[in-house]
């Protein structure tokens, strides 16, 4: 029998702001366990929660950029449970009314074609500190820094119909929650977590088949991976007559396999209520407005203008807006430099591999536009050849000093001298006859080798347009 | 010093113009509470030392020039108020040790003012109760039974004048309850007009930091220091938005008094009669009087019950013997909850812990905790109606004398001394206590209530009301 596969995604995000979610303490990552913490956000009693009003808008921008309506009055709930990395012994959530909810977001599917994901709720919520197991003796030890950091969850409802879908749905969730400055999505650092829900049934199916829960899966590779693992053994089930059983499963990087957590999807009881000390969070359709407005130009629609506005090929504005980060040096470039396609070319080709390399964000290297531009000028020039570039391009990064200094430390400026350059070609044609005998009987490949003789001889700092030009006329066409 | 017919106004005056030293009237005072505190039982803890040298430092700003509204005001403080550098028990054994690194905002703003903080008063187990019974140092004694309980024993501690001011919680009505039991006044402030932040109360919504003292001006000068908005409890916003109507002349003739005729016949004889008389004097000095009457007070105390039985299991989850409390060793997780938690929550605690786990629970929640809310809802029009046709309520403030130390009383005939304290918390208005005479030579006080943040007009009423404050015969110092 054919199954279709139906997944549902929970997303939690952890948002970019100065502080904790109801206290003071910063949201900032440090190794040295409980620095981050205060009488809040570690429980004290008498300590009340504070919200942080940048969190909300954080979360609203999240939301209106997800299509969502907007509940204008939302407040916290209390998820009551025992465990030691919630201080308070529950945690704020919106569990009631979520911020944002009925959004969506359109992906392509496997075939191509625009497809509509439907994201049920996006809700606010505090983040948990972080156990530690002692790996010797029998102590476990937590680290509350984490306890209090603002967090969104995104849940989408059961759209997506394979592990590529749920691949593509997360780039662009990344991708938008990046482009807003909601969060910086690091997958590996944990600000991005995902859990997926899957289950099968027979095509044509209108009911739900049992689902398990995939969890600890850490980069959006694991997650298609783990994602086709258990659908295969999911599906192996179904065709050898077993049923599914409903569990929570961990994904396993080291064995490329899932593994049973809790052996049944145990129903918590949060016992939720809503929290008697938090004010309600009212907004106004003046603030969803004004939010709205103040939403950043989206990955698709900046990769539209760029080949509409600049003439960039479609896969160049793709690549170009993948992360806010470059799509914004690349404008900032143009700011200075008009000349679209070859700024494109060498942010997508060299600078991007010293990024991929230093493993740096674009605004944290120090090769910033202005000095792009400035070994992309000398170019033009004719101060340096485009092949020396790469090279300067190269140093400049790792040494963090502007192109110029480099050309200039290095002594790479550009032979564009006719009279110099007409000696080394002399010497190149006295010491290479039959070259030049072999071009004039017609093999114009050999012009190829005589202009490389005279490259070599001035290591490279030829003008190679310049050479060809006197080659030809010395020798004769 | 006559401590006896001292008040906080009279003794700031002293301090302030000269006439004595912070100094001299704290350790005098201190000697007093000290030997009055092996009969009565007050006090946790009397903070000797730390008293005196406030006192100092009061005594160096009033010979600078300053003029303290409290200078030298000896204050005592029930131990559920986290004051910095004094330990706070939350009356449980597990807190002997405890010493928070912040102050209640209260508490600062007082000894901002010139009070001084004499010590730490006895209460029930957690905070939870009217009695003292369950506390684990013993009942605090009635100043004019010894052998009945005081209710509050910070009450007591203002009746035998061991202090002038005294600053407690009141949830349900421990603070009106005991200022009736021990003739002294007592004010429930309205939600949102003094901040809580480190209270710790058992339930957010209803627990609140009110003021008892012997004489009128002397609850309106503390309430003044006290009360404003602070960002680190929320709920003060309101006070900001509506404020007081301060300085509100307050006139007999003009002020319509609601007598409650049909709640009346609720109480036992004596008590009954005591109202009557009451109404009659009001009447003499001049108020108007009218009729009300509340339909839904029984529904009301059922309301304020399950709530705060909701909100005590998740406030007092926080102690889970990882941060708080005496953590013994444990083989695992629950047996480390198990055993912390048993040490610190005496009976009470727990099992207004184990009832609000129930209510809240799959299924509970729509049966009790959804239909209090709605009670509640009702509960706040009734009140809001009411006082629409009258500017301040006269209302019962409890239903039998205190109890003798040695009496066993079921915890539900408990839960009903509340009836007419409960009620008037969940509706989020302000309440005073008054005494109002004595029944079998122990006194007797009635609520005066008034609309949202109309402290001022109840002082103002209650001043024009209360005969002249009796002494506790027994006490002789
Ligand atoms: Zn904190």
């Amino acid at each position: 029998m054919e199954y279709e596969v139906v997944i549902g995604l929970e997303v939690h995000v952890e948002l970019l702001t100065k502080s904790k979610l109801f206290c003071c303490c910063p949201n900032r990552f440090v190794a040295e366990p409980n620095i981050n913490t205060c009488p809040g956000c570690l429980g004290f009693p008498g300590v009340l929660p504070q919200l942080n009003s940048e969190a909300v808008r954080h979360a609203l921008t999240a939301s209106l950029a997800l299509n969502c309506e907007i509940a204008l009055y939302s407040y916290f709930d209390r998820k009551n449970y025992f465990y030691p990395d919630i201080p308070k012994g529950y945690q704020l959530s919106q569990f009631f009314v979520p911020i944002g909810s009925k959004g969506f977001l359109i992906i392509e599917d496997d075939n191509g074609k625009p497809k509509t994901v439907r994201i049920g709720r996006v809700h606010m919520e505090e983040d948990a500190g972080k156990l530690v197991h002692a790996i010797s003796g029998n102590t476990s030890l937590v680290d509350y820094n984490r306890a209090g950091v603002p967090l969104i969850e995104i849940v989408t409802e059961p759209d997506l119909r394979s592990p590529g879908e749920s691949r593509r749905y997360l780039e662009q969730l990344k991708g938008i929650l990046q482009y807003t400055r909601v969060s910086d999505c690091k997958m590996e650092e944990g600000s991005l977590r995902c859990d997926a829900n899957v289950s099968l049934r027979p095509m044509g199916c209108p009911d739900l088949g049992s689902k398990t829960e995939l969890k600890n899966m850490n980069s959006f590779k694991a997650v298609e991976k783990s994602l086709e693992h258990e659908i295969k053994r999911q599906r192996d089930i179904l065709r050898s007559g077993k049923e599914v059983i409903t569990q929570t499963l961990r994904w396993d990087e080291g064995s490329q396999a899932t593994i049973v957590m809790r052996g049944k999807l145990q129903a918590h009881d949060y016992r939720c209520f809503t929290d008697p000390e938090l004010a309600p969070i009212e907004l106004t359709e003046e603030d969803v407005e004004k939010a709205r407005a103040a939403l950043p130009e989206m990955a698709d629609v900046r990769a539209a203008r760029y080949v509409n506005e600049y003439d960039l090929p479609e896969y160049d504005a793709g690549v170009l807006t993948s992360s806010h980060g470059l799509a914004d040096y690349f404008e900032s470039c143009l700011e200075l430099y008009n000349n679209p396609k070859v700024t494109s070319n060498w942010i997508i080709g060299e600078f991007t591999a010293q990024l991929n390399s230093t493993g740096l964000e674009p605004d944290q290297c120090s090769f910033q536009p202005k000095d792009l531009v400035e070994l992309l000028l000398m170019i033009d020039q004719k101060l340096i050849s485009g092949k020396i570039a790469k090279d300067v391009l190269a140093k400049a990064f790792q040494r963090g000093t502007s192109p110029r200094l480099v050309v200039e430390e290095e002594g790479l400026l550009q032979i564009s001298d006719q009279s110099e350059l007409e000696k080394v070609i002399v010497k190149v044609i006295s010491e290479n006859p039959d070259s030049v005998e072999n071009y004039r009987g017609g093999k114009a490949k050999s012009l190829g080798f005589l202009v490389g003789q005279v490259m070599k001889e001035t290591e490279g700092k030829a003008n190679p347009r310049l050479v060809n030009e006197l080659l030809l006329k010395i020798i004769g066409s | 010093m006559e401590f006896r017919k001292m008040t906080a106004c009279r003794a700031a005056e002293a301090v302030n113009n000269g006439e004595t030293t912070a100094c001299q009237l704290i350790k005098e005072i201190l000697e007093r509470c000290n030997v009055l505190n092996g009969k009565l039982n007050t006090f946790i803890k009397i903070a000797g030392p730390e008293a005196l040298e406030q006192a100092a430092a009061v005594d160096k700003q009033v010979k600078s020039g300053q003029k303290l509204p409290l200078a030298g005001v000896p204050v005592a403080v029930k131990d559920d108020l986290c004051c910095r550098d004094l330990p706070t028990s939350f009356g449980s054994p597990a807190f002997k040790n405890f010493i928070s690194p912040y102050g209640a905002a209260a508490v600062e703003k007082l000894t901002d003012a010139g009070a001084v903080v004499i010590g730490k008063t006895n209460l029930d187990d957690m905070g939870i109760g009217s009695t003292t019974t369950s506390s684990p140092a013993g009942p605090a004694l009635n100043p004019w039974a010894p052998d009945r309980v005081a209710g509050s024993a910070g009450a007591a501690a203002v009746a035998a004048a061991q202090c002038l001011i005294f600053l407690e919680s009141d949830s349900g009505g421990a603070l009106r309850q005991g200022a009736s039991h021990c003739g002294v006044i007592g004010l429930r402030p309205t939600m949102g007009r003094v901040s809580r932040y480190g209270l710790h109360t058992f339930a957010s919504s209803f627990g609140q930091i009110g003021i008892t003292a012997s004489s009128t001006d002397d609850i309106l000068a503390a309430l003044e220091v006290i009360s404003g908005f602070d960002a680190r409890d929320a709920s003060t916003a309101l006070y900001r938005e509506k404020s007081a109507e301060k300085n509100a002349a307050v006139e007999p003739e003009i002020i319509k008094i609601g007598y409650p005729t049909a709640i009346i016949a609720l109480l036992a004889p004596d008590h009954r009669n005591l109202m009557e008389r009451a109404r009659e004097d009001i009447e003499a000095s001049g108020f108007q009087l009218t009729d009300f009457k509340l339909d839904l007070l029984a529904e009301a105390l059922r309301a304020y019950y399950i709530i705060a039985f909701a909100e005590t299991s998740s406030n007092l989850s926080r102690f889970d013997g990882i941060r708080f409390g005496m953590a013994d060793y444990a083989e695992n997780l629950d047996e480390l909850y198990y055993k912390s938690r048993r040490l610190t929550f005496g009976q009470e605690a727990s099992r207004r812990s184990i009832f609000g786990t129930f209510i809240l629970s799959q299924g509970n929640y729509d049966r009790y905790y959804r239909q209090a809310l709605k009670i509640w809802t009702l509960v706040r029009r009734e009140f809001t109606a009411v006082l629409d046709q009258c500017d301040l309520l006269l209302m019962p403030a409890v239903r039998t004398l205190p109890q003798l130390v040695t009496e066993q009383i079921d915890f539900c005939r408990l839960y009903e001394e509340d009836l007419f304290c409960a009620p008037v918390s969940l509706a989020g208005l302000p309440s005073l206590c008054l005494p109002v005479g004595e029944v079998d030579q122990l006194p007797v006080g009635l609520q005066l209530v008034g609309r949202p943040f109309s402290e001022e007009m109840l002082i103002g009423a209650a001043s024009r009301i209360i005969p002249e404050i009796k002494f506790p015969p027994n006490v002789i110092c």
